[in-house]
């Protein structure tokens, strides 16, 4: 523990805050600090394999399924009596375990479905539906083995408030998302970001290089501009996840896998279950399996980034861009929270923890 | 260094009951020793808004490593202290 003169604290919080357009913001993201997040696996099966899938990596596929409703049930509302606040129902393929998701829902209905989005989730489970896109229809072929996919998953959630597309960018991929957003935009429908993350032991062709991190920039700023009505973003999103170095590098992961410590936060609270309803904390976190050095995942950024809220309050610029990331955050994965105008345009690098 | 700390715990007591919104309790009823977490159910972020009213207030930084020791008012008015006399 160092101590640091007051003469080096550039800028009070309190004049940060001082700007409306600050405060507003500020004012509006607060009211969500209260989710608290697990994740479950809700089945092992899936209808499509796809190269480089987080799922069928490590042990978790293996694990019995539990398919009894009375056990989900008595599951979440322990979870609920803990303080969980937000579900994430992932691996393998939710839309094979709708009556397990509705059952969630009913308990904790704050929540977000990961699906390939190959099978409609009925509209009573109001929970965000997040669906997966790794290029467009050729590369997805090739990659997921499934044919027609973008316009199968964009009728299947064709008008739906919950579906935000999910574009994860690959080294073969980058370029595709300007066709893929481009679709997405002409049908009124929602997209964001996320990074392939290379899972523990990956050797194929799908991680990415100093120089596919930088061609993944350049796309993601030209479409964030070109479809902002469309894209949720910020350009802080894009510094953050297309950095050299991995999110626990640069903020220091929170998630139990990485963190140690039970006193508070995703430490303490955080789980991920298995689709036998344990968990295990030494492979507590949203991407099991991933390499942490190389983790620049949408979910795990939501967390970490937004946990560090007092190293971002260090001036008003990387202040306004941790807003931007929140409220990105919240506008993809919170049913109802609508993606305010980005407040940083030229975000500044990742801060340090000064201490 | 007694009065200090006294001191320093009312206030500190003040900034959680104000940034976290408590009800029917003041600075001066507020028990020093109750865990914040499991007592008073603050989390993480609303740690972090404190520490950033503390860091206005005294003019010191808080160590994001430190939160998890940070675990009640009595605590923090002495973390608080001891940042102070170590500036001096």
């Amino acid at each position: 523990m160092t101590s640091n003169p007051a003469a080096e604290i550039e800028y009070k919080f309190s004049e940060i805050i001082a700007d409306p357009v600050v405060r507003e913001r500020f004012a509006r993201v607060r009211k969500y600090f209260f989710l608290r997040e697990s994740t479950y696996d809700m089945t092992n099966r899936c209808n499509i394999r796809c190269d480089g899938c987080y799922y069928f990596t490590g042990e978790k596929q293996f694990a019995g399924e539990n398919r009894n409703r009375d056990d989900w049930q008595a599951l979440l509302e322990t979870e609920k009596e803990r303080g969980i606040t937000f579900v994430v129902l992932a691996g393998a393929e939710p839309s094979l375990a709708v009556d397990l998701c509705r059952v969630c829902y009913k308990v904790i209905p704050l929540g977000a479905i990961a699906t390939n989005g190959l099978n409609h989730i009925p509209r009573d489970i109001n929970y965000k539906i997040h669906i997966s896109a790794w290029g467009n229809d050729r590369t997805s072929l090739e990659i997921r083995g499934a044919e027609n996919m973008l316009a199968r998953q964009m009728a299947n959630y064709e008008d739906d408030p919950r579906a935000v597309f999910v574009y994860t960018f690959t080294p073969v991929n980058i370029d595709q998302a300007r066709e893929v957003t481009e679709l997405l935009a002409e049908n009124s429908q929602k997209i964001t970001f996320n990074m392939f993350s290379a899972p523990v032991g990956y050797k194929g062709h799908l991680r990415h290089t100093g120089v596919t991190l930088a061609r993944t920039r350049e796309i993601m700023s030209e479409l964030l501009e070109q479809y902002p009505e469309t894209v949720i973003y910020s350009p802080y999103n894009i510094v953050a996840h297309t950095h050299g170095k991995g999110l626990h590098e640069l903020y220091s992961c929170s998630y139990p896998r990485m963190n140690p410590s039970t006193a508070i936060g995703l430490g303490r609270s955080f789980r991920q279950y298995r689709t036998n309803l344990e968990w295990d904390r030494q492979a507590a976190c949203c991407v099991p399996d991933t390499d942490c050095a190389d983790c620049r995942h949408y979910a795990a950024g939501s967390a970490v980034v937004t946990a560090r809220m007092y190293r971002h309050a260090a001036t008003p610029d990387t202040f306004k861009a941790w807003l931007d990331y929140v409220d990105t955050y919240l506008a993809v994965w919170v049913m109802g929270y609508e993606k305010g105008k980005n407040l940083c345009e030229r975000p500044p690098q990742p801060p340090k923890d000064e201490n | 260094m007694e009065n200090d700390i006294s001191k320093t715990i009312l206030r500190v007591a003040g900034i959680i009951i104000n940034e976290l919104k408590l009800e029917d309790v003041t600075p001066e009823t507020f028990e020093p020793d109750l865990d914040l977490v499991d007592e008073v159910g603050v989390d993480s972020m609303d740690l972090a808004t404190v520490a950033l009213v503390l860091r206005d207030e005294y003019g010191i930084r808080i160590d994001e490593d430190d939160y998890p020791k940070l675990t009640t008012v009595r605590i923090i008015a002495e973390y608080i202290n001891n940042k102070l006399s170590n500036d001096d």
